[in-house]
């Protein structure tokens, strides 16, 4: 058991700061910190959920309606590339343990493309909204739908869609940094991986909003 | 000296180096419940479709937590805080819904599903809908300008 003790200094790691008692206690307070953080962004995203509860009890049928006119491919084919991505992200923490540097890199590079993927998707589909006028409270001008509630439903699609567009933003700059330390610094290993581990677990929880956001606005 | 050996079965947790095959079959098993999601949404299910659609939601975002997030192999704190804040996600919705639920009648929004004020009762044209009103003031307003 004691061979599982990280001695700093014996192979190459992070730094050890003084208030740490050990390398362990100095990584679990990083996981801890950050699942701190993502415990926020969890119910920051709540707020709009709580939105969306409010709002479609109110208006079933402006609910109903409105989701059917999204483009249900587009919507499926973010979803898949979301979790693809999720799974490089997943990989990328998998060789880092491993201290496999350059496919740290590879696969941060493969989930940044995917990121880009969806940003491009997500354009696609906002530039279709604006064009037939499928847009938040009195800048609604779609003829197809006329029901109370449709403006509501689609304040509610941009507003919790947007801020997903801009996590994915952070995510990928998180993710940017730290494939560019496994390219060029490359000293990643068993012992010093929180920080692809830590962006990983950003991206997921990205992933993890838009499982909940993809059901809600385009399906049900 | 708790939170030492919390720190150590953690570290030792996430040493212990398990193959990527975990995670290939995780991915193929969110790809599969995300094909069903879709298959089972467009059947439109009248009364449970939206509780299946959760269910299964919540099936994939468990997936992801435990294992591209490693829930499973923290222990103690990370799973405590985790814990936390979906249960406050619960009751903010949980409670949000209660209160809509058992509301006044009047105290709902015209032109909602539970209010007596339909679109047309609040000057809404009711072929043109809730917009009506609106772009019928834009319309008046060219005419003056002419």
């Amino acid at each position: 058991m004691s061979s599982a003790h990280v001695t700093p200094g014996s192979v190459p790691g992070p730094k050890l700061a003084a208030h740490f008692a050990s390398l362990e206690v100095q990584k679990h307070a990083a996981r801890l910190g950050m699942w701190l953080f993502l415990a926020t962004e969890i119910l920051l995203f709540a707020g709009l959920f709580a939105c969306y509860a409010a709002y479609r009890f109110l208006f079933p049928e402006a609910w109903a309606a409105s989701s059917r006119s999204l483009d249900l491919t587009m919507g499926t084919i973010n979803t898949v590339v979301l979790i693809t991505s999720s799974f490089t992200a997943a990989m990328a923490v998998h060789y880092a343990k491993e201290g496999k540097n350059a496919m740290v890199g590879h696969m941060n590079v493969l989930t940044l493309l995917m990121a880009v993927g969806f940003l491009v998707i997500k354009f696609f589909e906002y530039k279709h909204k604006f064009h037939i006028g499928t847009l938040p409270g009195r800048y609604y001008f779609y003829e197809g739908i006329q029901l109370p509630g449709a403006p509501l439903y689609f304040t509610v699609y941009f507003a919790s869609t947007a801020l997903h567009a801009l996590h994915v933003v952070i995510g990928m700059t998180v993710l940017a940094f730290a494939t560019v330390r496994a390219y060029r610094v490359g000293d990643f290993n068993a012992n010093n991986y929180t920080q692809v581990e830590l962006g990983s677990m950003y991206w997921h929880l990205v992933d993890l909003v838009w499982i909940f956001l993809f059901p809600m606005l385009y399906l049900v | 000296m708790a939170i030492a050996n919390e720190s150590h079965q953690e570290e030792h947790n996430m040493q212990e180096h398990h193959g990527a095959g975990r995670y290939v079959v995780i991915w193929v098993v969110l790809l599969v419940l995300t094909l069903v999601t879709v298959f089972t949404g467009r059947m439109h299910l009248p009364s449970f479709g939206l509780l299946l659609a959760l269910v299964i939601a919540s099936v994939k975002g468990t997936l992801v937590a435990l294992y591209f997030m490693h829930l499973s192999e923290h222990r103690g704190a990370n799973r405590l805080v985790f814990g936390v804040s979906i249960a406050f996600v619960v009751l903010l919705i949980g409670f949000t819904l209660m209160d809509f639920g058992t509301r006044f009648r009047l105290a709902n929004p015209p032109g909602s599903q539970y209010s007596d004020l339909q679109a047309v009762d609040i000057g809404a044209n009711p072929t043109e809908g809730r917009t009506g009103g609106h772009q019928q003031i834009q319309k008046q307003g060219h005419e003056v300008h002419e």
